[in-house]
């Protein structure tokens, strides 16, 4: 079957922020307005919306927003980080197919000024709602934060293949440096050292300080369209080559515990070989990454799932430099989610636009092909990307 | 008692117990000769948006200097408490105080200190003692 | 910083030229120190160090320090002090619409112990008024004042750094005082007709695990069908509790009350063949190790709650 091809046209972006001061709404609205704007599209040519379900804001408020007129396909994805990728196979699904011209796929969130994951407080209720009953078998004993969670696939890790918190360590170090000449990143000009990082209080034993994300207030969105429409656009388009989500039957939501082994991610292992098979490429031909990047073990796994190195081999390629500035795979130009911001993974799939399109405040001398991940830990997605003439 | 050469970083100290209770949170007030009215009376704590008296800094920093002292015995000296307030304690609530040793020099001792409450930790920080020879 | 709060900032900008770095005193104590007044003290924290009231002098707790020159009840100093008022700063930020105050830090440092008949003085000086902040009780600064204490011989005999919160406190839409303050419990969990046999389990003092009736195979957490052979039917079996240690992590921050910090969780491999996850008390976080064997007691760990709680088992 041979289906028409999609691309990225639209990019927009509000600052991210410690306290944006406004709604998540207002939020989501500036972005999408923004991504519009900057596609060379109107309003009333957007017919579709796909978000994260934990986005606040309905389609239909934002579609109305930014001048929509009527509304043919919206789609929601399930599971916080790992849902960064669903909206962009459901909206090249839904161009495809004929059931919309030209989709928003946004995220708008006060995570640090509003409900912060890493508080503990994370849906804090008592409702029959899946969430809770889900969850019901962690929050009593107080095992009710992402750090935690994740580390116990780090100590997984770690007893695996012997890694050690240095290794992390020279993960944030990278991103930090990345993060430290873009203007856009929270930690602007605020490199880290080795030294720093491994003085950083605990967390969640062994995840330090620097081992993890920020937390931030921010909105991202893009419009995607046609491959065949985006030629007659202004921008670059950015193909989407190949997009996947995938779970396995031990996969569960972001309390990864029950596969038999929990030292990777057996979704992006699952998922990998077909996504390059679909897209026509191999690992060796990618020239960037952004892997999601919630908690700096995290990397480690998805260096070996997606090939880029053999297994228990990731500590040694990042050590090699491999994923810093100059290296051979490039991976977080933004300064990723421990250096930019948090915005639940669109802000690096964001970066990959802004390189193909030749903009990032880090630019490569090349930045054809590239892999983005979505959450680690859950239910999750990749895609590759490519720039087209 | 506690002599310098038997105490070792990591000891820590047995728990105390306090029980918070309006009794207490006056007392400790007009012993520390603090009159604010949110430390004893109860309707002007609420026009300030608490749901009820509670205890003042300065009994709070009685209650570390006490809970430090004893367990260091008589021929201890405190030379410098360096506190952080988090969770009121309020009436009704117990205080139950921890410590663990984390730094030991001759015989002057840092001790890590916490009062934790029904609401969370009352009060975190550290205590920098001395233990002279007794004679 | 967002633009609103530089706006406001304006306004306090004046309060730090005109304040801070200014030393006021001396604030005389009231009375020289007494074998009455470290009674009370005494009494009241239930301090019975035996070195401040055992002797024939008494000694006063260090930690009595700022006490000695506060204002009486009528909010007076004693005579012979500064007619200056070292909080007036304070005063300006209520009018501000900071209104709310709160101490949130406090640094003493004891240099001389006091004896009954000593007479303590004291000067103040604001030292800090920081950039305005969002905090949990709504926008505000920090104000921050040093105090130093004298005894009549003009010997330093401590400092005290004390940080206020000055704040304005946040807007609630009813408006209405809050009742009483509500203790924080264990977030309880959601029992469900394909979980509440687990939980009413460990309220019978049983950790049960479901197994298939047909295929036989184990499962946790609860799920209605079985996932080897999509057989409803299942009964539960009586774990032994005991088990391996499959991976650990120790929850140091932040701390999540009501729980203990460092909170050092478990994921273990039961002998029944499920895995689960679990608190784990009685060892310290650095000490856990993969391959432990541990063994769990069922404790009710709230009312109407029960848990399986880990130990290592020697």
């Amino acid at each position: 079957m041979n289906l028409p091809a999609v691309a990225i046209v639209g990019l927009g972006a509000t600052e991210f922020s410690k306290n944006s001061g406004r709604s998540e709404m207002q939020l989501a609205c500036e972005a999408a307005h923004a991504a519009v704007q900057d596609s060379g599209l109107t309003g009333s040519d957007i017919d579709g919306m796909a978000t994260f379900s934990m986005d606040n804001n309905w389609e239909i408020e934002i579609h109305r927003q930014i001048g929509g007129q009527e509304l043919r396909f919206f789609a929601r994805t399930e599971f916080g980080g790992g849902g960064a990728l669903g909206p962009f196979a459901h909206a090249v699904s839904a161009i495809q197919t004929g059931q919309c011209q030209a989709a928003i796929i946004y995220r708008a969130m006060n995570e640090r000024s509003g409900l912060r994951f890493g508080s503990g407080e994370i849906m804090n209720m008592n409702t029959l709602n899946p969430d809770m009953i889900h969850f019901s078998h962690y929050f009593p004993t107080g095992f009710m934060t992402p750090a935690a969670w994740i580390a116990m696939c780090t100590r997984r890790y770690m007893h695996k293949y012997g890694a050690t918190s240095e290794d992390f360590g020279r993960i944030a170090v990278s991103m930090r440096d990345f993060a430290a000449s873009n203007p856009a990143a929270f930690f602007y000009q605020q490199p880290l050292t080795l030294e720093q990082h491994q003085q950083s209080k605990l967390i969640a034993d062994p995840l330090r300080l620097f081992d993890c994300c920020q937390e931030s207030d921010g909105a991202v969105a893009f419009v995607v369209t046609s491959l065949e429409r985006a030629r007659d656009l202004p921008n670059t388009p950015v193909e989407i080559a190949s997009v996947r989500q995938c779970a396995v039957p031990a996969s569960r939501q972001i309390t990864p515990f029950y596969h038999a082994d929990i030292a990777h991610f057996p979704e992006f292992d699952a998922l990998s070989c077909d996504l390059f098979r679909r897209a026509d490429t191999a690992p060796n031909e990618l020239d960037f990454a952004c892997l999601y990047d919630h908690f700096t073990p995290a990397i480690l796994p998805q260096l070996e799932a997606f090939g880029f190195c053999a297994p228990g081999e990731a500590a040694d390629f990042v050590k090699d430099g491999h994923i810093s500035r100059g290296g051979k795979l490039p991976v977080n130009t933004n300064g990723g989610q421990l250096g930019e911001a948090y915005i639940h993974g669109l802000n690096g799939i964001a970066e990959v636009v802004r390189q193909m399109r030749g903009t990032s405040a880090n630019q490569l001398e090349r930045s054809d092909q590239a892999l983005v991940t979505a959450g680690a830990g859950v239910p999750t997605g990749a895609a590759i990307l490519r720039k087209q003439a | 008692m506690n002599l310098p050469q038997q105490v070792k970083v990591g000891d820590e100290l047995p728990e105390l117990p306090i029980p918070i209770t309006a009794r207490q949170i006056v007392a400790g007030a007009i012993a520390s000769q603090d009159f604010e009215d949110v430390h004893h009376d109860k309707a002007a704590a609420n026009q300030k948006g608490t749901p009820d008296i509670f205890m003042n800094i300065l009994t709070t920093n009685g209650l570390v200097g006490r809970y430090l002292s004893d367990w260091a015995g008589p021929t201890v000296r405190i030379r410098r408490i360096s506190l952080k307030l988090g969770a009121p304690n309020y009436p009704g609530d117990t205080m139950v105080m921890s410590g663990q040793v984390t730094a030991v020099q001759d015989n002057e001792l840092e001790i890590a200190f916490k009062g934790k409450n029904g609401l969370g930790n009352h009060v975190t920080g550290t205590g920098y003692l001395t233990l002279e020879e007794s004679a | 910083m967002n633009t609103a709060l530089s706006d406001l900032e304006q306004a306090i900008e004046p309060l730090r030229k005109r304040y801070i770095g200014q030393r006021v005193g001396p604030y005389l104590a009231w009375n020289k120190v007494s074998r009455t007044q470290i009674w009370q003290w005494c009494a009241a924290m239930g301090d019975t160090h035996p070195e401040y009231l055992g002797g024939e002098t008494a000694i006063a707790p260090p930690t009595m320090l700022q006490s000695w020159t506060f204002r009486d009840v009528h909010g007076d100093y004693a005579p012979g002090s500064t007619d200056q008022n070292t909080y007036e700063v304070l005063g300006k930020l209520d009018e501000l619409g900071y209104f709310g105050s709160v101490a949130v830090s406090y640094d003493q440092q004891y240099l001389e112990y006091l004896h009954e008949g000593d007479h303590v003085h004291s000067f103040s000086t604001i030292s800090d008024i920081s950039a305005l902040k969002n905090t949990a009780l709504g926008t505000g600064c920090f104000v921050t004042e040093l105090a130093e204490y004298f005894r009549q011989d003009k010997t330093l005999i401590g400092t005290a750094t004390i940080t206020y919160l000055k704040y304005q406190p946040n807007q609630t839409s009813t408006g209405a005082p809050p009742s009483s303050p509500r203790k924080i419990e264990r977030i309880r969990p959601v029992e469900n007709t394909d979980s509440q046999h687990y939980w009413q389990g460990l309220r019978d003092g049983k950790l049960l695990i479901q197994q298939c009736s047909d295929c036989d195979v184990s499962r946790h957490p609860p799920q209605p069908m079985c996932e080897a052979c999509q057989s409803i039917n299942w009964h539960t079996v009586e774990s032994t509790r005991r088990g391996k240690i499959y991976s650990f992590t120790s929850i140091h921050h932040p701390e999540i009350p009501p729980f203990d910090s460092p909170n050092c969780i478990v994921l273990v491999d039961l002998d029944e063949g499920v895995r689960i996850a679990a608190q784990i008390t009685g060892v310290k976080y650095d000490e856990l190790k993969i391959g432990m064997p541990v063994r769990a007691n069922i404790v009710e760990v709230q009312k109407g709650l029960s848990l399986p709680i880990f130990e290592v088992e020697q």
